[in-house]
């Protein structure tokens, strides 16, 4: 109970710092607190899609339904957060580079994570039978996580990066934020992670007791 | 009121109604956890 | 669920698998049909509409690729499909273990790519006056980037065999995947067509990417499939 309490003190605390405190990137000015919303969400819907790959690799392995909902409830999340980081996303490149959309590295994987997340959805509207489905979807949600490394570490070093966003975001990164910068930031990053545990675990329990109270209806 | 004051306040109100809305439902699922 | 001990290994398994897959193409030439038709298709609007412009090697490397994978996508689903479709899938999954049958089915995919690779390549030159700076380089981004584009999506093709609505799911779920495999090919390939000095040194990213997607595909299917394929 009490770390709902937190979450919902650290969350106002960093929306009321983010906008008060000073801008993270002085040569772009307002814009740039975009930043703190902006990465957590990406974080967060990287997160949504690693668990929803650890819950199909155990159904595989041990056939538990429930396993296939964490990973849907999962999914929907990610998918999400995802859409909420693509948008922040365009809004901030098109504040610090003047266009919405350019294919770089970092773009490109946050909209093929929404194209994964697009696809699985409608591979599981297009099965019928739950253990059918739950397991052609584990498959497909293990078979599009491993082209994750790809867009991650691969591809950078191919796609030109017109735009050296890695090196203008690697500056307020880890190397040089400033100490106000990181006192809002990785708050952001703590608040938005327990903010997806809770809401997982919501979305976990009223799944499980949907499904539970069908199982009964048809019995 | 500065733009920068707005913003942070409609999105301070838009957190509260999101966090009192997920407490309802947390309390709701509870319950029926509760009568199970 | 263990098969009988038998004296073939896997690469004779597989070979008489994918023979299967070839005599009954061949009788029908439906998955053929499919995607010849569709690659010569797109290739005339291509070429009717920036044919004779005079565009950067970018936008030819992009377009030959864009070719390619529709083409791919209208056919190489058919290879599991088919069984579905016609009720063999069951007797295939009794007869046969699931590796040799992905491996079978891989290979014929890859064949039928090819096939549709020969056929294209030369169109796509002859309609739209581009120069091959570097044809060695080409070929071996076409090869690499096609044992890519097989390996990624015979297990897709497995997948949306199983579902119920087919419509345009495969390339919805192949996509997404493919995308790393699309950019090495179609950078590969960029610096295949503009003239490029030692090429293959400047390629050397796209053509590591190519080799890994492959390699790492390929793997992660052989290991997934069996989930694929059992009822």
């Amino acid at each position: 109970m009490w770390w709902k309490i937190v979450l919902f003190v650290v969350m106002s605390w960093v929306i009321i710092a983010a906008f008060v405190y000073p801008a993270p990137q002085q040569g772009i000015g307002e814009a740039s607190r975009i930043f703190y919303f902006h990465v957590p969400q990406a974080w967060v819907a990287v997160l949504a899609f690693v668990v929803s790959m650890i819950a199909s690799v155990r159904y595989l392995r041990k056939g538990d339904l429930l396993d296939d909902d964490r990973a849907r409830v999962a999914a929907e999340l990610g998918f999400l957060f995802c859409l909420l980081a693509t948008v922040t996303g365009a809004f901030f490149a098109k504040v610090t580079w003047n266009s919405f959309w350019n294919w770089d590295p970092r773009e490109t994987s946050i909209f093929v994570l929404l194209l994964i997340y697009g696809a699985y959805f409608a591979l599981r509207s297009a099965i019928d039978g739950a253990e059918k489905r739950a397991r052609l979807a584990s498959v497909y949600a293990i078979f599009a996580f491993i082209t994750m490394p790809f867009l991650v570490f691969v591809v950078p070093r191919v796609l030109p990066s017109l735009h050296p966003s890695d090196s203008v975001v690697d500056s307020s990164g880890k190397i040089t934020m400033s100490s106000t910068t990181a006192l809002v930031f990785f708050p952001s990053l703590a608040a938005f992670t327990i903010l997806f545990i809770w809401v997982y675990w919501l979305g976990l329990k009223i799944s499980v007791g949907q499904r539970r109270a069908a199982e009964e209806a048809v019995r | 009121m500065t733009s920068n004051y707005a913003v942070m306040a409609v999105t301070l109100i838009i957190w509260v109604g999101l966090f009192v809305y997920l407490l309802r439902l947390d309390r709701k699922v509870k319950r029926l956890e509760e009568k199970k | 669920m263990a098969s009988p001990k038998s004296s073939y290994g896997l690469a004779a398994k597989s070979l008489a698998v994918l023979r299967k897959d070839i005599l009954s193409e061949y009788r029908t030439r439906y998955a053929i049909n499919a995607i010849l038709l569709f690659g010569v298709t797109t290739l005339t609007v291509v070429s009717f509409a920036v044919g004779q412009i005079g565009l950067p090697a970018d936008v030819y490397a992009a377009l030959f690729w864009i070719i390619i994978f529709f083409s791919a996508m209208s056919g190489l689903a058919q290879v599991f499909v088919k069984e579905e479709e016609s009720k063999t899938a069951i007797i295939l999954k009794l007869t046969a273990d699931p590796t040799p049958v992905y491996w079978g089915k891989l290979i014929f995919n890859f064949l039928l790519l090819t096939l549709l690779e020969v056929i294209i390549t030369p169109l796509y030159f002859v309609m739209t006056d581009v120069v091959l700076h570097n044809a060695a380089l080409f070929f071996t981004v076409l090869i690499l980037g096609s044992i890519g584009l097989a390996g990624a999506t015979t297990l897709i093709a497995a997948i949306i065999s199983r579902a119920s609505i087919k419509g345009a799911l495969f390339a919805v779920l192949s996509f997404p995947i493919l995308l790393p495999l699309l950019i090495g090919a179609i950078g590969g390939t960029k610096k295949a067509l503009g003239p490029v000095e030692a090429p293959f040194a400047a390629a050397s990213s796209e053509l590591q990417l190519l080799v890994s997607y492959a390699v790492v595909m390929i793997t992660a299917s052989v290991l997934l499939f069996e989930f694929v394929w059992e009822e």
